[in-house]
């Protein structure tokens, strides 16, 4: 049997850091897989991810300023390009040999910038996940970011099960996922995971028949779908089959981009599209509902966290409704092993 | 209601983009989806189901560019032995479409600042991604690649640009590598990939023998020959934690047999232990493992078994499903 621990995390994947907006004039702080980064936007807008530790001594970079294409130490004044290299330091015309910082491949996406962390040259070898419903003008979408004090494995187990929304919180929750689930049907290749569920007719929650035209006891089937698309993305998405003649089928999808800050804490920016109901207002109103629901579960998951960290991991029973978050784990731990090194054992967590 | 989960693969009639004689008796083939949408990813050492007919089933590494979402590449043996597989393959013409199941990995590359590939005949094709993959983060890497002739070795061409890394020995002028000399001496550090035929592979696995633990990582096309049970097969228990179901498995059928026939959601490809597909985590019970996918360290974990070959020396198995 095996040891119930942390799967790891993998450093060959593209993990988001920031939200496109986060990324402006000034430099931004973040850390990712135990490594502080600073992202900066060069001359002509493209951002730059750099270690984010001076060379000359232990000063974040992300505490001094972006002068064109390159950023300056807000403690020593040495500037470093885009590639890491230091190119000036105050106190002598000679810029020390070999003075650099690490570097990062970039790339903006959906309004999100994503680095990668892993092997340098296998970046341009495992594309990004496309993510274009976050652009495409037919959907609306809003969000937040912030972090979470839990691994990100438990982010993964949640996302990869949302039969604990209506328990969580039944006023978000469609009122067809307090009844029994129906059949889970689980896709899987390599290294993705797709899930969905078919449930039967049922009403849409209240906040949503306010939203739209549809009566609120009207009963309209829903599809459930769920997808691990890469260690550093879900895409979840909620249809309700809505027929034309009452408006067409209404679609939520749900972008979650969680970035392992370190052993037991995750960056976890969030997204909430549509396709119906389109304006500001709309997003008004949906906005709480969405944020008060996913701070419950961010508060959830730090008090798992918690208990691991007391505790240890423990025998969890696993139910049906688990299989898919048992194949995320399998593909998780595989890629952690391809990259030679153990997942961490921090003593209490094994 | 059932609530049952059912857990299957990725599975799409592809459209045959390219259908080459790359060598031969090989045949090259090129799959895109239908609608030019991108298909899912994978990494080097994966392979895939083409899904010939009803009971045709044959697994073929995928050998393209894992960064090319958009297109997989097959390199296919017209085999004489083979039970009509590859020869089904080599009917398939560019403009037609084949159904395809898959991508999984049991031959996964491991980071490491070294490699020896040693490659026989079309066992060349999961070597090719990950050659370009060690070669791009500047390991240190050889391949020995054997083959009938020079005329029967598919993708020399493009094996070409890597000089003198590359030592091609085609049998009919340099006869068989020189396993000796390329195994006798154990290099820590340095991990063996190798992919070919039986004879091949077991004189790869003889020669690791003195090697580190986790050296030598192969791929087998054929089932390797499974030593039978002292006295034969016996009946066991077989517990499915998740399901909350406890099932008899007679001397007679595979837990993967039993686990269907209860209308549990297990996937399987090969049903021989040579794809992985029905890879399962073990919770309890010793397990006789018959596969050809897992090495002895992972054998003696005993963490996960192949249920379409596997049985338990015990007399009650517990599984998590």
């Amino acid at each position: 049997m095996r040891e119930h621990r942390s799967t790891g995390h993998p450093r060959n994947a593209w993990y988001a850091l920031a939200a496109s907006t986060e990324v402006g004039d000034r430099p931004f702080g973040s850390r990712a897989l135990a490594t502080p980064i600073v992202l900066f936007r060069a001359g002509d807008g493209s951002v730059v991810a750099l270690g984010d530790r001076d060379a000359h001594r232990p000063h974040p970079l992300s505490l001094g300023r972006v002068e064109g294409d390159t950023i300056v130490s807000g403690y020593s004044g040495f500037a470093y390009d885009r590639t890491g290299a230091c190119v000036r330091v105050p106190s002598q015309a000679q810029v020390p040999y070999g003075a650099r910082v690490p570097s990062y491949p970039v790339l903006e996406e959906g309004g999100l910038v994503w680095v990668w962390l892993g092997e340098p040259s296998l970046a341009g070898r495992r594309p990004p996940v496309a993510t274009p419903w976050l652009t495409d003008s037919a959907w609306e979408t809003f969000g937040g970011q912030w972090e979470t004090a839990a691994d990100v494995g438990l982010l993964h187990d949640n996302f990869a099960d949302i039969t604990h929304v209506a328990v969580v919180d039944p006023v978000i929750s469609p009122p067809v996922l307090s009844g029994v689930a129906p059949a889970l049907e689980v896709e899987i290749t390599e290294t993705t995971v797709h899930f969905h569920r078919d449930w039967p007719a049922a009403p849409v929650p209240e906040w949503q028949a306010k939203l739209t035209d549809v009566a609120h006891d009207a009963a309209f089937p829903q599809r459930e779908e769920g997808a691990f698309l890469a260690p550093g993305l879900w895409a979840d998405r909620w249809d309700v089959l809505v027929p034309d003649e009452q408006g067409g089928p209404q679609s939520f999808r749900f972008t979650h981009a969680v970035t392992p800050v370190e052993d037991g804490r995750t960056r976890h920016i969030w997204r909430v599209s549509r396709n119906f109901a389109p304006g500001a207002e709309v997003t008004d109103v949906l906005r709480p509902i969405f944020e008060s629901y996913y701070l419950k579960v961010r508060e959830i998951l730090e008090t798992m966290q918690q208990v691991i960290d007391r505790d240890g991991y423990g025998d969890d029973v696993n139910v049906a409704a688990d299989a898919a978050a048992l194949q995320v784990r399998r593909i998780l731990r595989r890629l952690v092993a391809d990259e030679g090194w153990q997942p961490s054992r921090r003593t209490g967590r094994d | 209601m059932t609530t049952q989960p059912i857990v299957r693969e990725f599975e799409a009639d592809l459209t045959i983009v390219e259908a080459v004689e790359s060598a031969t008796d090989v045949l090259t083939l090129t799959l895109c989806a239908g609608d030019g949408s991108a298909l899912p990813p994978w990494t080097p050492g994966a392979h895939v189901d083409l899904v010939l007919g009803p009971d045709l089933v044959r697994q073929y590494s995928l050998c393209g560019s894992p960064a090319d979402s958009g297109r997989w590449r097959v390199g296919v043996l017209r085999t004489p032995d083979s039970r009509g597989g590859s020869k089904a393959v080599h009917e398939l013409a560019a403009g037609g479409t084949v159904r395809v199941r898959g991508p999984r990995n049991h031959f996964p590359m491991v980071a490491s600042p070294r490699y020896l590939f040693i490659a026989g005949g079309i066992g060349i094709t999961p070597m090719l991604p990950m050659i370009a993959e060690a070669e791009a983060s500047g390991a240190d890497w050889r391949l020995v690649y054997g083959g009938r002739s020079r005329s029967s070795m598919a993708f020399v061409d493009e094996l070409e640009a890597y000089g003198d890394k590359v030592t091609l020995l085609p049998q009919d002028e340099s006869g068989f590598p020189d396993l000796d000399a390329l195994l006798g001496t154990p290099e820590p550090g340095t991990l063996v990939y190798t992919c070919g035929p039986t004879g091949l592979l077991d004189a790869v696995e003889a020669g690791c023998a003195a090697w580190p633990a986790g050296s030598l990582h192969l791929e087998r096309f054929s089932a390797k020959a499974a030593e039978p049970a002292e006295g034969g097969d016996q009946g066991f228990e077989l517990v499915l934690q998740r399901s909350g179901l406890t099932l008899a498995v007679p001397a007679d059928k595979s837990v993967f047999e039993v686990c269907r026939a209860a209308g549990v959601s297990v996937v399987g490809s090969c049903l021989e232990g040579v794809c992985g597909t029905c890879e399962t985590e073990i919770i309890e019970g010793e397990v006789d493992h018959r596969d050809s996918i897992l090495n002895d360290e992972e054998k003696e974990s005993n963490e996960f078994m192949m249920i379409c070959v596997s049985r338990c020396r015990g007399d009650r198995l517990t599984l998590d499903l």
